[in-house]
């Protein structure tokens, strides 16, 4: 596209440079070959494919002619960051001393790039539009030039370009000034241009500016190499999380997954609005961290001397709503765990709750099942989508949102696939010792302290979850495990919950609530008893809430998503990082780097 | 409705059940029972009465509703009680029924059936099949005569009705076999039922083990009685949830304010309408959301946690990260991340979501609150001024339907457009001084503004202001904030005090800024942003300096102690290089949404709106 014009109207001598220079599309570096071959894969979209290849061709051609051409453009890519850092500063400088204001308050914006490309994509080619004025703004993501008087831009704005073609004759500077004023524009600098639609001979749509202004200026280097997700290199990958914003202008592909995981959100919201439920937002910092098993951030108030934790859950105080009297309520919001960081956990993350009254877990069930196949059709178009589970390198796996969803009873089935028979009584020491022994005699690891619920976890992770690549629910687990569940209704020691695993990770976890206020009590007493055998992530008692279902909270089905996990499923994405904008990084010690990654 | 759907087979066999019992009513019954519940305020007196008379004290549970009921609803310990009230309970277990169900298929709920049978004419009963329902609630009201019984259900099916801020559904069903009457008004339906409707023992049961407070799914047919009455005449019920402890009374209950916030599901139960004020609060957060969507915002999270807290002065929370050994600080604006989007290549961006500040409590102050902040490329303040408009007039259309509200006792219009008038000259209407004239002549302000002001208490804080432009924003503040009821825009707020706002494009010392007051409270702060790095650097350090100045001259005057400032503010160094790399000309807007929810629900606290406030520890 991008380099098309080029060819054609481009001095003839570029031309060798470029392709010598230039790698055709398998000589890539690995990492964007990589990406390359995944977005196919994913879309199966030849036009994607040749577009890819252009950019890239067209951007070592910028390269190229920014080299070949110094003396004409004067682009100084190739000094020294500092310098060219300096340089940029002065020259600002010198316009502000000038009485020139170098970054104007506003600018009139016609359309949006993307706008612009859908209403004037189907231009002839060759057709110019000259008696329309539009004005469009964005970042300037390449710059080449083939003489003083004709310079091409591409224009990046809200993940959409288009090129802009700056020829002196429809300029209404002189040439002269003309030419000063876009040897002043830099790579990355944002502007304005006024000017008419139309296409280049070859059928690249452009816009043709009658002028231009710099609304803001890239006072760094812009980086030339992409860093795209699967990469190897490391520093590399830290740079794109620690300066977000340059992953961003550099990838459109980033922005991509933001907008699908906004899509997701938005999805779960029009979702449960339709069935009546009400959002809702409950505290963040309490007295008392409850609802989940993990260990809370701590911070004080100071003016009223209080010592807050940071929520894990938001489940406890939406049961408290539901006991209020509001039947069905959700909340989206922030979850804050004290624990370290990997591929899929973060300090703090995102979930759905949702509580409905008058449902149990096999109305749970039905919902999630309906919730997630409609999500993933209405994203991806149908059931299926591909998620390279082992990797860029390898090939992707399919996982199938097609309902229904397999369910697999977790004590039977664990005693069937390991050839197992627990003991009923799983509250025993006969059980724990009986689960012990079958975790040596697997090798699998359970790190002290070896309660029987930690203990029946690993087992179950060993066993079961690594068999749900498509979306499994595994139900009914032992009281001991669930404390906030209730009891199966016929199934002793057990409870009516269900955890959905996806790409063997946890995605959900519901259950019909227990509600009866006594057994509750009982239970938060035996987790303190788990406590103090070392697990320090036992579930603490709530007053407050253990009053509130004295209350009587109605027969209610619970449930939590991850959105972190279900983002990277639908956006391909192997690591949690990839799906938030900003994830945690551990302080580094020099300050962020500029221009150098 | 799909969830109904999905669980819809059990219910049939119900059904059946319910059918195949369904008995001729005994209509003479109906309507003497009918005529006792007529209005909702009489309904609840009925329902004090009804407590205390009819218990009977053959079951030990009646015994401690009456004495509980009538004497000391809220203020004594809950737990005193419960040793008491696990006797019901047991009694039920003991009969083989179960005191906490595991579900029950709805099939309506009240404001539904209202909808359904609205024509259904007086004295008429519905009898197709088809009209059979089932519903589920909280007993609310209960009265029982010989072989006839009445109980209110409420459920929650209350929607925001344009103009009425507290019209909550209150289900009344008239168990006696089997109905439901609802009053007009408050178009709540009667649980009426017979004995001889009832199967077996069920109507024993409902009169000795089925109590006010208790959660109770029923079904049975519709009907409207004599006096224009929709109700359920029951069938078959079922105790879905036994309640241990006894129900505070609305009237006479939940005086203990305190108590109010920290156990909101009591004061949930006995006073619907404060459902209501969550109901209106996530339509108004619904419909933000969508106003901004349309436009093609983009909904983004950006991280509470943070190495350095910015984008606003105020004394944030620090909290520990184990694993990392490592201090974060929760944020207490979302600005400065969501400008990096901007810098990313987003337009249009958005964010709402949770604030922390530490900061002292008050009626107007939660040390978490919920703001949204949006951020558009290639716009300017003049733009957010329309969007603020926008948002603010569609919450409350999308809630009351009209453009002129009620807060606190002022009638506030919404009408567009609002007032834009300039920092400069409100002051000058309301004190006579015309603040240009002093240039940066602060000697000359300070006297003049001394002299003018007749109320000298706050004459140590003018005194204590280092620019022109501080004085300015501190007689703003005294003089002119309050008296700004009705909707404003106060625009070209002083440099000094708006470290991340564009100069202003004409006036020189000014920025590009407004905040919109309603009601002499700041609802919303918004710029042209500052793109400008060098510009943006300098002004940030100005601000690290004199935070430092003032928290070293508070630590020297009160040695060792905890002062106001003693807390670290820190350059973003990483929000200055994004910068850097250029930001669009764009404008911003951070708005509150509690406060905004505060005004359209006519609620005097946060504490109102917040469903769990932060609470002193209780003593």
């Amino acid at each position: 596209m991008e380099g098309s014009i080029e060819q054609q109207s481009g001095p003839v001598s570029d031309r060798p440079v470029d392709t010598s220079s230039a790698p055709t599309t398998p000589a890539e570096p690995e990492g964007l070959s990589k990406n390359a071959r995944k977005k196919e894969l994913k879309n199966k979209q030849k036009e994607e494919e040749r577009r890819r290849k252009e950019e890239e061709k067209e951007k070592s051609a910028a390269m190229t002619k920014s080299q070949v051409q110094k003396p004409l453009v004067a682009d100084d890519d190739d000094i020294d960051p500092t310098q060219y850092f300096e340089n940029r500063l002065k020259a600002l400088a010198a316009q502000k001393t000038a009485g020139e204001n170098p970054y104007p308050h506003k600018f009139f914006v016609s359309m949006a790039v993307a706008e612009y490309a859908e209403k004037y994509g189907a231009l002839e080619s060759g057709q110019h539009l000259e008696d329309v004025e539009i004005s469009l703004a964005g970042r300037i993501m390449s710059k080449r030039s083939s003489s003083s008087k004709l310079f091409f831009y591409d224009l990046h704005g809200d993940g959409a370009k288009v090129q802009v073609m700056a020829d002196a004759r429809h300029a209404v500077m002189d040439e002269a000034e003309f030419s000063r004023f876009h040897s002043g524009v830099k790579r990355g600098d944002i502007v304005g241009i006024v000017g008419f639609p139309g296409k280049s001979k070859r059928g690249e749509l452009s816009v043709f500016p009658k002028s231009c202004i710099v609304l803001s200026h890239c006072l760094h280097m812009m980086p030339r190499q992409k860093v795209v997700p699967g990469s190897d290199n490391t520093t590399k990958k830290e740079t794109r999380y620690r300066q977000r914003y340059l992953d961003l202008m550099l990838n459109v592909d980033i922005q991509q997954i933001f907008k699908t995981r906004a899509k997701i959100v938005s999805y779960i919201r029009r979702f449960l609005d339709r069935l009546d439920f009400l959002e809702v937002e409950t505290p963040m910092m309490n007295m008392i961290a409850g609802g989940a098993a993990a260990r809370p951030f701590v911070t004080h108030h100071n003016e009223l001397n209080m010592k807050l934790y940071m929520r894990i859950a938001p489940e406890l105080y939406l049961k408290e709503l539901v006991v209020g009297g509001l039947n069905r309520v959700y909340e989206i919001g922030k979850q804050f765990r004290n624990e370290g960081v990997d591929l899929t956990h973060n300090p703090e993350f995102t979930t759905c709750e949702f509580y409905m009254a008058f449902a149990d877990y096999n109305d749970l069930m039905d919902i999630t099942e309906k919730m997630l196949s409609s999500m993933v059709k209405e994203l991806t178009g149908g059931y299926k989508v591909e998620y390279h589970a082992s990797g860029y390198q390898n090939e992707p796996i399919e996982i199938d949102f097609t309902p229904p969803f397999r369910r697999i009873d977790m004590i039977e089935e664990l005693e069937r696939i390991a050839n197992l028979s627990i003991p009923k009584d799983l509250s025993g020491d006969e059980a724990n010792k009986y689960l012990a022994d079958a975790c040596v005699r697997f090798d699998v690891k359970c790190p002290p302290p070896q309660t029987t619920a930690r203990l029946l976890d690993k087992l179950v992770g060993h066993f079961l979850e690594e068999t749900c690549l498509n979306p499994t629910f595994i139900i009914n687990h032992p009281e001991i495990m669930s404390p906030l569940a209730k009891w199966h209704r016929s199934k002793p020691s057990l409870t009516e919950r269900f955890e959905l695993f996806v790409n063997k990770h946890e995605l959900c976890n519901a259950y019909t609530e227990l509600n009866d206020p006594v057994v509750q009590r009982q239970r938060f007493a035996d987790q303190l008893k788990d406590r103090q055998s070392g697990d320090d992530e036992a579930m603490a008692l709530d007053e407050t809430f253990c009053t509130s279902l004295e209350y009587g909270l109605p027969p209610t089905g619970g449930w939590g998503m991850g959105i972190d996990r279900l983002t990277m499923v639908l956006t391909d994405s192997l690591n949690i990082k990839e799906v938030l904008l900003f994830p945690y990084m551990k302080p580094v010690d020099e300050p962020p780097t500029k221009g150098t990654w | 409705m799909e969830a109904l759907k999905l669980s819809s087979q059990p219910f049939k066999i119900l059904i059946h059940l319910a059918s195949s019992k369904s008995n001729p009513i005994a209509t003479v019954v109906t309507r003497t029972s009918y005529s006792s519940s007529s209005s909702p305020s009489r309904r609840h007196i009925v329902l004090r009465c009804c407590t205390t008379t009819a218990a009977t004290p053959k079951v030990p549970g009646r015994n401690r509703r009456s004495s509980s009921t009538s004497a000391t609803p809220s203020s004594t310990s809950d737990r005193a009680r419960v040793s008491f009230t696990e006797f019901p309970v047991d009694e039920l277990k003991n009969k083989g029924l179960e005191p906490y169900a595991y579900k029950w298929d709805r099939t309506h709920n009240a404001n539904q059936l209202q909808d359904i049978y609205r024509h259904l004419q007086n004295g008429e009963e519905s009898k197709n099949e088809s009209d059979y329902v089932s519903i589920a609630g909280r007993i609310v009201a209960r009265r029982a005569f010989g072989k006839l019984a009445f109980l209110t259900l409420r459920d929650d099916s209350g929607t925001i009705q344009a103009s009425h801020g507290s019209s909550h559904m209150a289900l009344t069903y008239m168990l006696f076999g089997t109905a439901m009457t609802m009053a007009k008004e408050a178009r709540s339906p009667d649980l009426y039922c017979e004995k001889e409707r009832l199967m077996n023992d069920q109507f024993e049961q409902l009169k000795t083990l089925v109590d006010i407070g208790d959660i109770l799914g029923a079904s049975g047919s519709i009907k409207r009685t004599e006096k224009g009455e929709l109700s359920v005449c029951v069938d078959s019920f079922s105790v879905l949830t036994k309640s241990l402890l006894p129900l505070p009374d609305k009237y006479h209950g939940l005086t203990d304010v305190d108590k109010r916030y920290r156990q909101r599901y009591v004061d949930m139960i006995a006073n619907p309408e404060i459902a209501d004020i969550f109901r209106m609060r996530a339509k108004i957060v619904s419909e933000i959301r969508k106003t901004v969507e349309s436009i093609g915002y983009v909904e983004v999270e950006t991280p509470v946690l943070q190495g350095a807290a910015g984008g606003a002065e105020a004394r944030p929370f620090i909290t520990h990260h184990n694993s990392l050994g490592r201090d974060l600080y929760l944020r207490i604006a979302t600005e400065l991340h969501l400008k990096r989007m901007l810098v990313g290549g987003f337009e249009k961006v958005y964010e709402i979501g949770r604030i922390f500040r530490n900061e002292g409590i008050s009626t107007r102050h939660n040390p978490e609150f919920t703001t949204i902040e949006m951020y558009e490329a290639y716009s300017d303040y003049e733009s957010m001024m329309n969007m603020a408009e926008e948002i603010v007039t569609r919450c409350a259309l999308a809630v009351h339907g009209k453009l002129s509200i009620n807060y606190q006792g002022v009638e506030i219009c919404l009408e567009r457009p609002w007032r834009r008038e300039s920092m400069h000259n409100l002051v000058k209407e309301a004190t006579g001084i015309n603040f240009i004239e002093f240039g940066n002549d602060l000697k000359a302000a300070k006297e003049v503004t001394l002299a003018t002001l007749a109320d000298n208490q706050q004459k140590h804080s003018i005194e204590a202001c280092p620019s022109v432009g501080q004085l300015l924003n501190e007689v703003f503040e005294i003089a002119v904030e309050p008296k700004l009821i009705q909707p404003t825009f106060v625009l070209d707020y002083p440099i000094e005090i708006s470290p991340l706002a564009k100069p202003h494009r004409r006036h020189a010392g000014l920025t590009e800024r407004f905040e919109l007051f309603i009601c002499g409270r700041e609802l919303a702060n918004a710029f042209s942003e500052l793109t400008d790095p060098s510009d943006q650097r300098r002004r940030l350090e100005e601000q690290v300096r004199q935070h430092n100045e003032k928290r070293v001259a508070a630590e020297s005057r009160e040695k060792g102690k905890e002062t106001d400032n003693s807390y670290e503010v820190t350059l973003d160094e990483d929000f200055l290089t994004a910068l850097e790399y250029g930001m669009p000309p764009a404008s911003g807007m951070g708005l509150g949404i509690d406060r905004l929810v505060m005004l359209i629900t006519d609620s005097a606290s946060i504490r109102d709106v917040i469903a769990f406030p932060v609470l002193k520890i209780q003593q």
